[in-house]
């Protein structure tokens, strides 16, 4: 009884990370407590999942009564309007209609991307002798050439970028979206921001290359949010309203 | 209808990894990508009920593997959801013995990119268990570890929400409440049988 309450406090001090250094050689020592102790901790993930299970299904009900009150129709007061004005109406509707069709039907996440891609100016020349072979190909636009030095150079941030926007030209989308997650994932593990705003901006260039205005969406609207962002202006020049228009249309 | 704040993945993972408003993550996911999944389910032969159930555990165990440090960003989140709902209905269907579906969502896999989740369906049904045994604890008790242990609080915080007179009262109903959780975990053969092949 004494040794559970024992080996109870030490699992409580442990999840706080002050579990005691004799507890511990016990637990490597004894097999007989280190059984009861994976009882422990077993019941400790039960209690965790339960917890997760019931958190998620409380958020699914909040969900679903959102969705059932979203489709709910409201009713509303049904107005007069005269005649004519009924007319006129109809004509701007009409007109509208036409030119609200024609660019619903013109617009995808390609063409955005065709309307909103230009290549990225490498205007650096710092660094050891492989990277000054990786930005004179760059340079040339021979992204082969970048890709082939980037797979023997030093891996850094920058080396995934220029990756990332040579397998963009080469219409390798999938693998321009690795490159730069890449660049972020550093950045966001490490706390630096090397070539953070350059991933971003092409990663979701790339997403829009792919139809993915879902994914893309979110950090462009990141992006317009923070005007010490190195591309602010040039999304903040970017529709959403099309952006927002491609994204109904794919989620159709 | 309320909009939860919008995610890249690697946003997404971040708010999961370090509990940022996990609920707003929680409706984020649910938002972008139970319709999808739940046709896809109903799609191989599931009801709105088998739907709504397989994507919820779907997102206990994407939620589950994040916060372990156990997702590798090798697919895009939906394709990871994807492919452990996927699973999930693959085994329902043969828990079901329905294997005419179950051939079709396998033939249907191998058009897909998958990702790659062994690590989370071995122990799926383990998890599952460890639940139940969980709800099979009554509600006082079920309430005081769940405070404890998943919502973090302390023993005084603990006296506040629950009717008991004093810290040494929750404590010692703690105590009594995890001797029985990890009895009822000894009484599971399979769990007791994995926790002996660790401990041999």
């Amino acid at each position: 009884m004494e040794q559970y309450q024992a080996l109870i406090d030490h699992l409580d001090k442990s999840l706080q990370g002050e579990g005691s250094p004799e507890m511990e050689q016990m637990l490597v020592n004894d097999p007989e407590i280190a059984r009861e102790w994976n009882y422990l901790l077993l019941a400790v993930d039960a209690i965790q999942e339960a917890g997760l299970e019931e958190q998620v299904a409380t958020i699914k009900n909040d969900w679903k009564a959102q969705q059932a009150a979203a489709v709910k129709p409201t009713g509303g007061i049904v107005r007069r309007i005269s005649r004519n004005m009924a007319k006129i109406a109809a004509i701007l509707v009409l007109v509208a209609g036409g030119a609200a069709f024609y660019k619903y039907a013109t617009i995808s996440s390609g063409s955005l991307y065709d309307k909103y891609y230009s290549s990225y100016e490498l205007n650096t020349s710092r660094g050891a002798a492989e990277e000054g072979a990786i930005e004179k190909a760059y340079h040339a636009k021979d992204w082969k050439a970048v890709l082939a030095g980037v797979n023997t150079a030093k891996r850094d941030n920058k080396m995934d970028f220029l990756a990332g926007m040579a397998d963009l030209e080469l219409k390798k989308y999938n693998d321009a979206i690795e490159h730069f997650e890449q660049v972020i994932a550093v950045n966001a593990q490490s706390g630096s921001d090397y070539f953070q705003d350059e991933a971003q901006y092409y990663l979701a260039i790339s997403w829009l290359a792919k139809d993915k205005v879902n994914e893309a969406l979110p950090i462009l609207e990141k992006i317009r949010a923070n005007k010490d962002h190195l591309f602010h202006d040039k999304v903040a020049k970017m529709s959403f309203f099309d952006l927002r228009l491609v994204q109904y249309k794919e989620s159709k | 209808m309320k909009v939860a704040g919008k995610y890249s993945d690697v946003e997404l993972l971040a708010a999961i990894r370090e509990e940022q408003d996990l609920n707003k993550a929680i409706l984020y996911l649910y938002q972008q990508y139970a319709v999808p999944t739940s046709s896809f389910i109903i799609q191989y032969g599931g009801s709105e009920q088998d739907a709504d159930d397989v994507f919820q555990e779907t997102v206990i165990s994407f939620i589950d593997v994040v916060k372990k440090g156990r997702y590798r960003m090798e697919a895009s989140i939906k394709t990871f959801l994807v492919s452990v709902a996927r699973n999930i209905w693959f085994n329902e269907l043969k828990k079901r013995e329905r294997s005419g579906y179950r051939e079709k969502l396998f033939e249907h896999g191998r058009d897909q990119q998958e990702a790659d989740i062994s690590f989370q369906i071995s122990d799926l049904e383990k998890r599952r268990q460890l639940r139940e045994l969980v709800h099979q604890l009554g509600e006082p008790c079920k309430k005081i570890l769940m405070l404890y242990y998943y919502e973090n609080l302390s023993m005084k915080e603990i006296v506040d929400h629950l009717p008991y007179e004093n810290e040494q009262v929750v404590r010692n109903k703690k105590y009594k409440c995890l001797q029985s959780l990890t009895g009822l975990i000894k009484g599971n053969p399979v769990i007791a049988r994995q926790i002996s092949e660790i401990t041999k």
